[in-house]
């Protein structure tokens, strides 16, 4: 069969049809392509797996050396396996959601695709749920992937019934609200600094130390300012419940679980549209400096 | 008469005493659409059930560039540096012109394109594409165009994609109905002959390939105004002869408004009905390019091809003896034939006289006509200056 001829495609194009913009289509669109180039990076995903599931038996040996006894003080229960299991696999998840944002925003500028984006007529929300949806799921993989090892492998004394994963559950779709305005936040900054990205560096780094990831937070009680400061982390909040919900078996409606329900809540409608606002801050400013392929 | 509000294009759309039947919606989108006026067809039903007698459309300009500046600000060895990209440019395009913006490199003519595309804001003035404020109402203003990215290149397209999915995910962009997307990629895929490669990825495209494939994306939502930076820079000649003739049908069939850049002034010079030479930020140049030509000629002249066995040298000077020739401005050779471009005293008389006084010392004249000089020189010639 012959190519179309200039006649063919000038009949193509005679008819003017589009349909009312959806944000939900284009939310999916930009989702379906951040995944699929993802996936396309098929040595990341396997080496990034790998790291993930040799953490997690790294920390079930540590866990020999730790005295069930000191641990339980921590209120957590006796088990460092399970504690660390929560930890690692919250604190990962979380880095790969906030980083993952920031990370598209910058190769997005440096391969040119940004401007592609912007000068498309979609709305700016649905661009950033979009990847940020696409990173969700994928931090879901590893997170799963590590609870996987940690409870069918290794043995870790998780709690698990439809409750606590109900509760479970609940709880890190709010560990991602009451983070996802400081990745909106970075996406914005790294859309004018270009590279660096202070806020995630620090805030990830923050998190494992003050987060009490691997070591029970009331270690820190001694040192009043970084106790106080530990506990100004929304991250911090988030694990407690979930070491709570998955370790002791409390569930949403207990009254430790709900009052940090209540506390994550406040973050996420404070931070969100923060979190907004700067985005659209670097956004405004990269068009005013004309830097959105500037890398 | 009175406005139609809501969504619409409010500048443009009146209401006049005769035409679709009052609050027949449909009748009324359709002649809205037929149009081609780029409006977002789904202001409120409320708004068309007016006594609505017939839609009178007053064409805004397809851009409107009204002394847009464009400062950046760079750092050099620890100081603030102010470069004016574009400074004070007025440039009006109307519904279905065929535009060419020249300029050299560092003209500012990427700058400009980037303001209509709302990529970059201006630091002074407003610009419009069809009719929309490309600051004010920046989502109105890119459902009107389609954007060939010249300077990025390949880049922007998303390389870890195929050629098929970097189209559907545009497509999706542009709230092209997916069944609609389907069948305009096949055959914009097919017309720039990507079928056989349409899914594989991107990154292993060549540079003329990565072009085919934003023209067909820029070509996919079918807007009204296309904005071409160099779309034929790194397409192989029978390539870049189709993308021309799909242009320049695009305009005469469609309407489509296009603004075009490029380097290749003999492409220029077929392709678009108007030049807009653009130099140290500013338009020092807006003609035809035949206009264009005439305006900036020195002195009356004509061309003169013609056949001899003697050497440039010899006929130069039996030429330049002739009584209405002032000098020989050039002298070529192009196979048998010389041809030589004479500056006359008055072109009216030498354009008939000096032909005969060459056939006359026995040169055979194979063809005469009043000089010009092409685009490339005329562009030369401004930009040196």
């Amino acid at each position: 069969m012959s190519r179309p001829s200039v006649e063919e495609v000038v009949d193509l194009l005679r008819s003017e049809i589009r349909r009312p913009r959806s944000d939900l289509a284009q939310t999916w669109a930009v989702f379906v392509a951040n995944l699929r180039i993802f996936l396309s990076y098929k040595t990341w995903v396997a080496t990034e797996t790998i790291t993930t599931l040799a953490s997690i038996i790294m920390y079930y040996f540590v866990g020999f050396l730790v005295e069930p006894d000191k641990l339980a003080v921590a209120g957590y229960g006796g088990s460092y396996i399970g504690f660390a299991l929560i930890g690692v696999a919250s604190t990962n998840y979380l880095w790969m959601c906030i980083n993952r944002l920031s990370h598209s925003m910058s190769h997005e500028i440096r391969e040119g695709t940004f401007e592609t984006v912007i000068s498309s007529p979609i709305n700016l929300r649905s661009y950033v749920i979009g990847i940020a949806i696409r990173g969700f799921l994928v931090s879901c993989y590893f997170m799963l992937g590590a609870f996987l090892l940690g409870v069918y492998v290794l043995g870790a004394p998780l709690v698990l019934n439809p409750l606590t994963v109900t509760s479970a559950v609940i709880l890190v779709l709010l560990l991602i609200t009451s983070h996802l305005g400081i990745g909106i936040t970075a996406a914005g900054v790294i859309m004018v600094f270009k590279k660096g990205d202070p806020l995630t560096f620090l805030f990830t780094g923050l998190t494992e130390l003050f987060g009490g990831v691997l070591f029970p937070l009331y270690l820190l009680k001694d040192y009043g300012f970084l106790w106080t400061f530990a506990w100004v982390l929304p991250y911090t909040h988030a694990l407690d419940a979930l070491r709570k919900v998955l370790l002791l078996g409390e569930d949403i409606f207990s009254a430790s679980v709900s009052y940090k329900i209540v506390i994550l809540l406040i973050y996420s409608v404070v931070l969100l549209p923060l979190g907004l606002y700067f985005f659209r801050w670097g956004y405004d400013r990269i068009r005013r400096e004309g830097t959105t392929t500037t890398y | 008469m009175s406005w139609i509000p809501g969504r619409c294009s409010r500048e443009k759309i009146f209401i006049a005493p005769s035409g679709p039947r009052p609050g027949r919606y449909n009748e009324c989108i359709r002649f809205v659409h037929s149009t081609r006026i780029p409006l977002d067809p789904f202001f409120p039903n409320t708004d068309l059930d007016l006594k609505c007698p017939k839609v009178v459309i007053f064409l805004a300009k397809a851009i409107e560039v009204i002394g847009v500046s464009k400062e950046y600000t760079s750092k050099e060895r620890g100081r603030k540096r102010v470069v004016r990209a574009v400074d004070g440019v007025d440039l009006a395009v109307e519904d279905r012109e065929f535009v060419g913006l020249l300029g050299p490199n560092g003209a500012g003519k990427t700058t400009l394109i980037k303001i209509l595309g709302t990529l970059v804001l201006p630091t002074s003035g407003r610009a419009r594409i069809a009719g929309h404020d490309v600051v004010e109402e920046p989502d109105m203003a890119r459902s009107s165009f389609g954007w060939l990215h010249g300077e990025t290149g390949g880049r922007a397209l998303y390389w870890r994609l195929t050629a098929m999915e970097n189209l559907k995910f545009y497509s999706a962009l542009q709230n092209v109905p997916s069944e609609v997307a389907r069948r305009r990629i096949d055959i914009l895929l097919d017309f720039f002959d990507l079928v056989k490669d349409k899914d594989k990825m991107v990154k292993d495209f060549s540079t003329g390939m990565k072009v085919r494939v934003m023209l067909a994306r820029s070509l996919l939502a079918n807007p009204p105004i296309l904005l071409m930076d160099e779309p034929t820079v790194g397409l192989d000649p029978n390539t870049a002869d189709e993308t021309r003739r799909l242009l320049t049908a695009l305009n005469e069939e469609l309407g489509k408004t296009i603004l075009f850049t490029s380097h290749n002034m003999t492409e220029v010079e077929r392709l678009v009905g108007r030049v807009c030479i653009m130099h140290k930020g500013r338009i020092i140049a807006d003609e035809s390019p035949s206009r264009l030509s005439r305006l900036h000629r020195d002195s009356e002249g004509i061309d003169v091809e013609l056949e001899s066995e003697l050497g440039l040298d010899e006929i130069k000077a039996r030429v330049a003896s002739l009584p209405q020739v002032v000098g020989v401005s050039s002298a070529r050779e192009l196979g048998n034939e010389r041809v030589l471009k004479l500056q006359v005293r008055d072109e009216a008389e030498a354009i008939f006289e000096v032909p005969d006084q060459l056939r006359g010392m026995g040169f055979t004249v194979t063809g005469v006509s009043r000089s010009k000089l092409s685009l490339e020189e005329v562009f030369l010639r401004l930009t040196r200056s």
